[in-house]
């Protein structure tokens, strides 16, 4: 689902964000990206999606090489790639339900079928009562659910998750790991990106460690270190 | 594709209502920039037809009688062609003066049917080696005399002075219109970057879930274009003022004996408006497609 060969990126002002990076990620696979601040797991994250463009090195991923997919195809490629984050990134001027039709609205699907799958989404993160609140209502568990039924309402084949435990507390945690895990097992590959002890040693699935932009440690059912 | 078009529209209109006073300004300024490029191009195009026999250095016409004789026109041909007075001329014949005034008199087609290239009035127009104005008042006093001459019209001081008065006027309108053409742009530009930037958020969020870039810009370029095209629409009316009041003066000038009472014609005004509704149309969706490739190449 994800191949990553030798690849590296540099920043400006030499840092080094990724170097000679080599991971292969299966199909339905979970994946925890550990290290320090710096170590390169965002970026890591963001060269899934193509918000980065390695500087060399090979990506592919759901069968396409990024290197030399052509900008217009990128959106194409993201509908396939949900993405979740520490801040949540939700429009605050808009509903809950508003929040999750809008990931479908603007890739062109249907009203009826927008109609259909966000109540049906909102029903497996556990927000059907809250679909007509906005954002600042919610909790902070709640709004990282509005985030990821944003992200699943298309069903993805990926789930890229950056530190999206990051703002909230260990309870709460416990409860979004759960929705992870759940749409992981409906075959769903997951790569999240985290500092979170806690929860990376509680769920023991693959761990990939960074330190300063080189890949440390792989090994599956894992933990934080 | 309905459901986008509903979209499209839905987006358009809230981004023009949340940002009225900045929409407004691009608007009028639009407005103002293109009505001054309307009127420049009308009071040229007034001057050229209310000088139009007067071009290209030829000071008077003569005029023949519609049944004058051979004779009497070999005599006129034969001072034209040996004088050393005259420069050159040109023969106008009965079938090239009515087609001429066809075009001068296209919105009156009353008045066009009321005539046949039979009555028409064949003439010459001449360059004169001299033309000083008064070496120019007695050749046209000689021709007057000729037998089968109906009547010698000279281009008077009147129409220097609208030639030269359309001509500066239309440079200066052109010149201004252009800058503020320039300036509309750039504010509808800036319009657009604040539309934008009040949806920072959204447009990220678009973005990551896969919209594609046109998905994203067709909106604010919508945007752009409506906020050219309102002002297009709003310098239409100035247009006709321009052609009722301005051009009038034109109509009322004594000088053309024979094809007076002519002005721009209503149909060369909407010729103008469309072209206006174009080039505001476009100057807005250009301004707009630039400021979003800005941002979403960022």
């Amino acid at each position: 689902m994800i191949r990553l060969e030798s690849v590296s990126k540099v920043f400006k002002g030499d840092v080094t964000a990724l170097r000679d990076a080599s991971v292969e990620i299966q199909r339905g696979e979970f994946v925890f990206l550990v290290g320090p601040s710096g170590s390169g797991k965002s970026t890591f994250v963001r060269l899934l999606n193509r918000e980065e463009v390695a500087d060399s090195g090979r990506i592919m991923v759901a069968g396409k090489d990024l290197g030399s997919l052509s900008s217009w195809r990128v959106p194409y490629l993201r509908r396939n790639i949900g993405c979740i984050f520490q801040d949540f990134k939700l429009l605050s001027k808009k509903t809950v339900y508003e929040n999750v039709a809008f990931g479908l609205e603007v890739i062109g699907r249907p009203r009826p079928v927008i109609r259909k799958q966000v109540p049906a989404i909102l029903e497996l993160v556990g927000l059907s009562r809250k679909a007509d609140r906005t954002p600042d209502e919610l909790s902070g568990g709640e709004q990282q659910r509005v985030s990821i039924a944003r992200a699943f309402v298309n069903r993805p084949l990926i789930l890229l998750a950056d530190e999206p435990t990051g703002n909230l507390d260990p309870a709460t945690s416990v409860g979004i790991m759960r929705l992870l895990d759940r749409i992981n097992r409906s075959g769903t590959t997951v790569v999240m990106a985290t500092h979170d002890r806690g929860v990376v040693d509680t769920m023991r699935r693959r761990v990939i460690e960074l330190d300063r932009g080189v890949v440390v440690r792989d090994e599956s059912r894992g933990v934080y270190d | 594709m309905i459901y986008r078009l509903w979209y499209f529209i839905r987006e358009t209109v809230v981004s023009l209502w949340r940002n009225l006073s900045l929409t407004l300004a691009a608007i009028l300024t639009v407005g103002i920039s293109l009505s001054l490029v309307g009127t420049s191009v009308l009071v040229r195009e007034g001057a050229d037809r209310a000088t139009a026999q007067f071009q290209e250095g030829v000071e008077f016409i003569v005029f023949m009688n519609a049944d004058h004789t051979p004779d009497q026109d070999a005599a006129i041909r034969q001072v034209l062609d040996t004088s050393p007075a005259i420069s050159e001329y040109a023969y106008i014949d009965k079938l090239a003066a009515y087609e001429e005034f066809q075009v001068l008199f296209a919105d009156k087609p009353e008045l066009i049917e009321s005539v046949t290239p039979d009555v028409m009035p064949p003439s010459y127009r001449i360059v004169p080696s001299d033309p000083d104005a008064a070496n120019v008042a007695e050749l046209a006093r000689q021709f007057s005399t000729q037998p089968g001459v109906r009547e010698v019209a000279t281009a008077t001081d009147a129409i220097r002075q609208i030639e030269d008065f359309s001509t500066r006027v239309s440079q200066v309108l052109l010149v201004a219109a252009v800058v503020l053409v320039v300036v509309s742009a750039m504010l509808i530009l800036n319009t657009v970057f604040t539309a934008i930037g009040a949806r920072r958020e959204e447009i990220e969020v678009m973005k990551l879930v896969g919209a594609t870039n046109w998905f994203v810009r067709i909106p604010f370029m919508l945007e752009g274009m409506i906020h050219g095209l309102i002002g297009a629409a709003l310098a239409i009316p100035s247009l006709f003022i321009v052609e009722n009041q301005v051009l009038s003066f034109f109509q009322e000038s004594d000088v053309v004996p024979l094809f007076r009472g002519f002005a721009v014609p209503d149909g060369f005004v909407w010729d103008t408006s469309l072209w206006l509704l174009l080039l505001g149309g476009t100057v807005g969706m250009v301004g707009s497609a630039v400021a979003v490739t800005r941002y979403l190449d960022v």
